[in-house]
């Protein structure tokens, strides 16, 4: 349980910031009950500082020794051919950020086969280094042959902090990592920044409703995964070249107890994928039905879209779960967003929040998704679509 | 094997909850509804032992079923009703129809048709009902002659006629009451027996998604063996039996449906912009419509689960508390429905909201299983032995407990149930030495004021206790704002309405009886009530959000 | 074959909700439920040993209540139950938890395969199967949408961007599982609900896995959580409202104005 101290002065900030209700206030003192999870988050409230976790065992090692912003750079292969996945270099312009303000060198991480085409587009994003491990058996993504290179890397070299994707690779990996190194590892961080030398990791908590920064003190390094669309790609150095490390890492022997039998991807329908499509048309409970659904596909087609849901309309299986937008499913920022009988709850914001332009049309005048959008129409969607649908026929006649 | 435990009685809660959430859509009912339509396939399902197999609740261990403790089979009542009354009467009717196999069946005769019931997932009726005996059964016209070979007894012929029997048109087996020489006594038929027939299924004005159908009986010939008890004139007896169960049922019903009602309704009123705030932000829409019914909710839960508890000790009996319980519940739900209507207003009263529909259905429960009406007259009469044998101290030796429980925890409304009993016993007695019970509106009146404090007594001692019923969704504090709440307005129920009937038939000084009830002591404690209210109204918009 | 299931008790997060005043969660009178994506794994194990006769035991880290969880699965099918319980594990992050999970697993010794959910639906992270995994050093295929075995090898249908992968393993291997589109959680019958009362679930502590203390709850976990807040309150768009017709004709305009009707 947290620790109260006797200087609390009962002022009960604590007992409304606690997500778990188990604070109150006896006698003029704060009183933790059983319900606490020990999550910290009434520590930074208290004026008088008279909360605190228990101290952490972690060893305290040199941390001063850990030098380095890394980004783990996913090669992707969609069967026709090889590239960098998009949010590799998401992850190296955040990361340019974060290293200047540590004052360290920013350092691409690449496994794979052939991959010396990439690098100059990786210098180009502000990588100053770029460590390479490559190899034939590295052309698929294999977790214990990966693990292990960049455990070998990481203990080699101790960045301070490591970034990685929150793709499938990104996330069955990362964590594989973390449970070997014994540091700390947050996921699908929506913002990054640095504090008095710490990485502090932002992202919804508790359910998608509250934001939570977290941070890894004692440990090294401080590694987070970030969704694809979360931040945005910035060339900060065109033209220039990386210092290129190669390191020649075996696979190991337990790479081979998991072999792919086949692979085989999903035929794009309509419009494109959904992370990667410009425009994107997402419907929630208020579409009602699959008909409702049906339109935004229309729509979608005639203006080159994809189409996603909320996690409202997953549950109503009105769409297959992997195209649920928000926290616990994909990020997108197109260039358009038109969001339908979506109330816009926070774990749905997040998801979509840093497309360009986003319409919104609901029901409800007081749904919070007209708060982050540029135009919205306060009506049902299932009257307004089909008449829009209509209208942009017309207009591209 | 064990009884149920807690965690395994909110297992099969949670199956129930999800079978209904995948199979019975609010559009289903809606449908079946407006047809008159049993949905057969579904009592079918729930009935099916590898699905659900509800009925097997009913049925002993040994006979194949699962042995299901009062507690659990109320608590399958509640979340029964709350799915839809008409699919919990049909599932009813077979735990009713059961029950003289189970009170007064033989052993061979509980191996037989139990297993039977079990195994073959059969619906089960209750034929007791007739034109001119309701809830008074003496009135009984269906007779069963002796059919004799060599001097035996090997059968009987049954005839006359039977109404309003629930799974009447549909169910497989019936239990029926018929007069027999020896006396009244129940017998077992089966479907297709010659000469047995069934009336069409009845238009009602609820429950339409159960099966109602009168039943007829020309010369029926049953085997001996299906006397149940194998002994004439028992029938009374064992259906009196079952009376303190069987009646809290129907409270569940009455709790669960009117959950229903008023939570569909809080939820609505979460998101209805009226006037720049949701509705349910506004006091007077939540003290009028809301707050109020959730009180008696959680009274009402309360007293059902301690009479249930004490019925898992006892078996059989408790016919004065299950008929508070169920006149308790059932009233409270029927006025619940009503206001749920009200506070959605216009949407209320559409079909495209289940409010309305519960409102209908809920009706049922303060008719079927005893009206309200004689659950007054039971209640009065049980109560009123005590009060004389007791020299009219029954009630005041409660209120000193419940002083002696204020003393310890002021937090549970203790006092003002003191206040109540107190009240209640100077009204009985006034009644007595009058002689006012004469007047039959009178012994309604005390039926009804005796489970009013009884209920709170209840309700209040559970708080102090410490104890939060299973099943409510509020945290003890809460619990015990609502029992403040409930005791206060039970006493000035109790003391106002005891005083009115007093003075509308009786001779006495109106000022003179006001000190007696201690009408003053009662209103002082109306300090702080409508803090309390609100305190609960926050409590209900932070469970019930929308 | 032995196949050990982890499984979490959650909030059923449709009923979450938040204070709009504090921006705090509200939990009061929210009903718990078995994490949707463990029920899907739970369901793939019970069907696993339907075909080849495997033992499953499931396993969870939780308050005592959490035997909720075990007991349903118990109904389900599932044969032994382990609840990790203690005071100790207040506090776990995902490191510190599936350090406790691995060592209850390797308490209960023989293991073929280990299912879980991909990630609880009460943190999202996704990390806890790998942890176990490491853990145990074994194997791990995550985010599988099938998995079947013979009792030799496990061969899955694995999600990757934008496709999937039909992967096979050696055993011993842990996947976890994502689940299907409409995925409607099987519940018990009420007597096999009854009769799962007489399956045994073991409670365990911190010393009867053997777990270092200091991996343990606060101590084990590397995360901190230094602040949380309400998210940023953001400027409300240009609205309007009006005929069905008069919207679509001014959204149309806009898709033109910005220029996406190409």
């Amino acid at each position: 349980m947290i620790q109260i101290a006797s200087n609390c002065v009962g002022c009960g900030k604590c007992v409304s910031t606690c997500p778990f209700g188990a604070l109150s206030l006896v006698n003029r003192k704060a009183v933790a009950n059983a319900s606490c999870t020990m999550c910290g988050a009434c520590v930074s409230v208290c004026p008088v500082k008279a909360l605190s976790l228990p101290a952490s065992g972690a060893a305290k090692k040199d941390l001063s020794a850990y030098k380095g912003v890394w980004a783990f750079i996913e090669i992707a292969d969609n069967g026709q051919k090889q590239f960098v996945r998009p949010v590799g270099l998401e992850l190296l312009s955040k990361g340019r950020e974060l290293a200047d303000q540590l004052g360290e060198e920013l350092c691409a991480v690449v496994i794979g086969d052939n991959i010396q085409p990439y690098f100059a587009e990786l210098s180009s994003y502000g990588a100053d280094k770029i460590y390479a491990v490559e190899g034939q058996g590295y052309h698929d993504y294999n977790t214990a042959a990966y693990a292990n290179a960049m455990v070998t890397l990481i203990k080699k070299y101790n960045p301070s902090v490591v970034l990685y994707p929150s793709t499938y690779i990104g996330r069955d990996l990362s964590p594989r990592i973390s449970s070997e190194l014994f540091v700390g590892l947050t996921a699908d961080c929506t913002g990054l920044s640095i504090q008095d030398g710490l990485l502090i990791q932002t992202r919804p908590a508790f359910g998608g409703n509250i934001m939570a920064d977290i941070k890894c003190p004692d440990y090294r390094p401080q590694m987070s995964t970030v969704r694809p669309n979360v931040f945005k790609k910035v060339v900060s150095r065109p033209g220039a070249m990386a210092q290129v490390v190669n390191e020649p890492i075996a696979i190991p022997a337990q790479a081979g107890k998991v072999r792919i039998i086949s692979k085989q991807m999903d035929p794009i329908t309509c419009g494109e994928k959904l992370d990667e499509a410009e425009v994107v048309l997402a419907g929630g409970r208020g579409m009602k039905d699959k008909a409702g659904f049906e339109m935004l596909e229309t729509l979608a087609c005639e203006l080159g879209g994809a189409v996603g849901a909320s996690r409202a309309a997953i549950d109503l299986g009105l769409k297959p779960k992997e195209k649920q937008i928000g926290q616990s499913g994909v990020t997108v920022a197109p260039k358009l967003y038109v969001a339908c009988g979506i109330s816009g709850a926070v774990q749905h914001i997040v998801g979509m929040e840093h497309s360009d332009t986003i319409i919104a049309v609901n029901k409800d005048a007081n749904a919070p998704i007209f708060n982050v959008c540029k135009y919205g129409f306060v009506g049902d969607a299932r009257q307004i679509l089909p008449k829009v649908i209509d209208g942009v026929k017309k207009a591209k006649n | 094997m064990a009884k149920n435990d807690l965690t395994t009685r909110n297992l099969m809660l949670d199956s129930l909850k999800q079978y209904a959430k995948n199979r019975i859509s609010h559009e289903f009912i809606r449908e079946h509804d407006a047809k008159n339509e049993i949905p057969l396939e579904i009592l079918k399902e729930m009935y099916d032992r590898d699905t659900l197999g509800v009925h097997l609740l009913l049925i002993p261990e040994e006979y194949n079923g699962l042995g299901g403790q009062t507690t659990e089979i109320y608590r399958v009542c509640e979340q029964l009703a709350r799915i839809d009354l008409g699919i919990a009467t049909g599932v009813f009717a077979t735990f009713l129809g059961s029950d003289p196999i189970n009170v007064g069946g033989t052993p061979e005769q509980k191996a037989k048709w139990f297993k039977k019931i079990a195994d073959e997932n059969k619906l089960v009726a209750y034929g007791a009902t007739e034109a001119d005996a309701g809830s008074d059964l003496v009135s009984l016209r269906t007779r069963a002659e002796r059919v004799e070979k060599d001097g035996k007894i090997v059968g009987y012929k049954i005839t006359g006629s039977k109404m309003w029997i629930s799974n009447g048109g549909v169910a497989d087996i019936y239990t029926v009451l018929a007069l027999a020489p020896g006396g009244p006594s129940w017998f077992i038929v089966e479907k297709g027996t010659p000469g047995f027939t069934q009336d069409a299924h009845e238009d009602k004005h609820g429950i339409r998604l159960s099966n109602t159908a009168g039943l007829a009986f020309d010369e029926v010939y049953v085997p001996a063996e299906n006397l149940i008890g194998l002994e004439e004139g028992k029938g009374f007896l064992q259906a009196q039996a079952v009376f303190g169960y069987t009646r809290l049922m129907v409270a569940a019903f009455g709790l669960g449906a009117g959950e229903e009602a008023v939570e569909t309704a809080l939820v609505y009123a979460q998101q209805r912009i009226q006037a720049g705030g949701p509705l349910a932000q506004k006091q007077g829409f939540m003290l009028k419509l809301i707050t109020p019914h959730y009180v008696r909710f959680e009274a009402a839960r309360a007293y059902i689960d301690w009479t249930a508890k004490q019925l898992e000790v006892n078996n059989h009996g408790l016919a004065t508390e299950g008929a508070i319980a169920k006149l308790y519940a059932t009233e409270s739900g029927n006025k619940a429905a009503e206001d749920a209507i009200q506070a959605m207003g216009g949407f209320g009263y559409t079909k495209e909201f289940p409010v309305e529909k519960i409102k209908r259905d809920v009706k049922i429960t303060c008719i079927y299983e005893g009206t309200s009406e004689v659950l007054e007259m039971t209640i009065f009469r049980g109560r009123w032995q005590e009060h004389l044998k007791s020299r009219g101290q029954y009630y005041i030796k409660q209120a000193e407990e419940f002083e002696a429980i204020h003393a310890k925890n002021p937090n549970v409304g203790a006092d003002s149930v003191a206040l109540g009993f107190r009240a209640l016993a100077r009204v009985l007695e006034d009644c007595r030495a009058q002689k006012l019970t004469r007047h039959q509106y009178i012994t309604f009146m005390l039926g009804d004021l005796i489970s009013e404090a009884e209920v709170a007594a209840v309700f209040s001692h559970q708080c102090a206790e410490g104890k939060i019923t299973e099943g409510s969704r509020f945290d003890l504090n809460t619990l015990c704002t609502m029992a403040r709440v409930n005791a206060r307005l039970s006493a000035f129920k109790i003391a106002t309405d005891g005083m009115k009937l007093i003075l509308g038939v009786g001779a006495a000084s109106a000022q003179d009886l006001s000190a007696a009830v201690n009408l003053v002591g009662i209103e002082e404690k109306m300090t702080g009530l409508i803090t309390d209210e609100d305190a609960v109204s926050a409590k209900l918009r932070e469970i019930f959000k929308a | 074959m032995n196949i050990i299931v982890c499984i979490k008790q959650v909030p059923d997060s449709t009923q979450v909700k938040v204070d709009p005043k504090t921006g705090t969660l509200i939990r009061a009178g929210v009903p718990s439920i078995l994490n949707p994506y463990d029920h899907y794994a739970l369901e793939k194990a019970l069907a696993i040993k339907a075909k080849t006769g495997a033992k499953v035991t499931v396993v969870s880290m939780g308050p005592a209540q959490a035997v909720a969880v075990l007991r349903l699965a118990l109904a389900l099918g599932a044969d032994e139950g382990v609840l990790l319980s203690s005071r100790a594990f207040a506090g776990s992050d995902t490191w510190a938890t599936s350090y406790a999970l691995a060592m209850t697993i390797k308490k209960i010794g023989q293991f073929d395969m280990i299912l879980c959910g991909q990630m609880a639906i009460d943190g999202d992270t996704a990390q806890t199967g790998p942890g176990i995994a490491y853990h145990l050093g074994i194997p791990q295929i995550t985010f599988c949408e099938s998995v079947d075995s013979d009792g030799t090898r496990a061969v899955v249908k694995k999600l990757i961007e934008g496709g999937h992968q039909i992967m096979e393993a050696d055993l011993p291997v842990l996947i976890t599982t994502t689940m299907p589109v409409d995925y409607a959680p099987k519940y018990p019958s009420f007597m096999a609900a009854h009769k799962a009362q007489d399956k045994k679930i073991s409670t365990w502590t911190e010393v009867d896995i053997q777990a270092d203390p200091h991996k343990l709850g606060l101590e084990g976990s590397p995360t901190r959580v230094s602040r949380i807040f309400p998210p940023a309150a953001r400027q409300k768009g240009e609205m309007f409202s009006g005929s069905a017709e008069e919207m679509a004709a001014k959204f149309v305009e806009i898709l033109k104005k910005e220029s996406f009707i190409k």
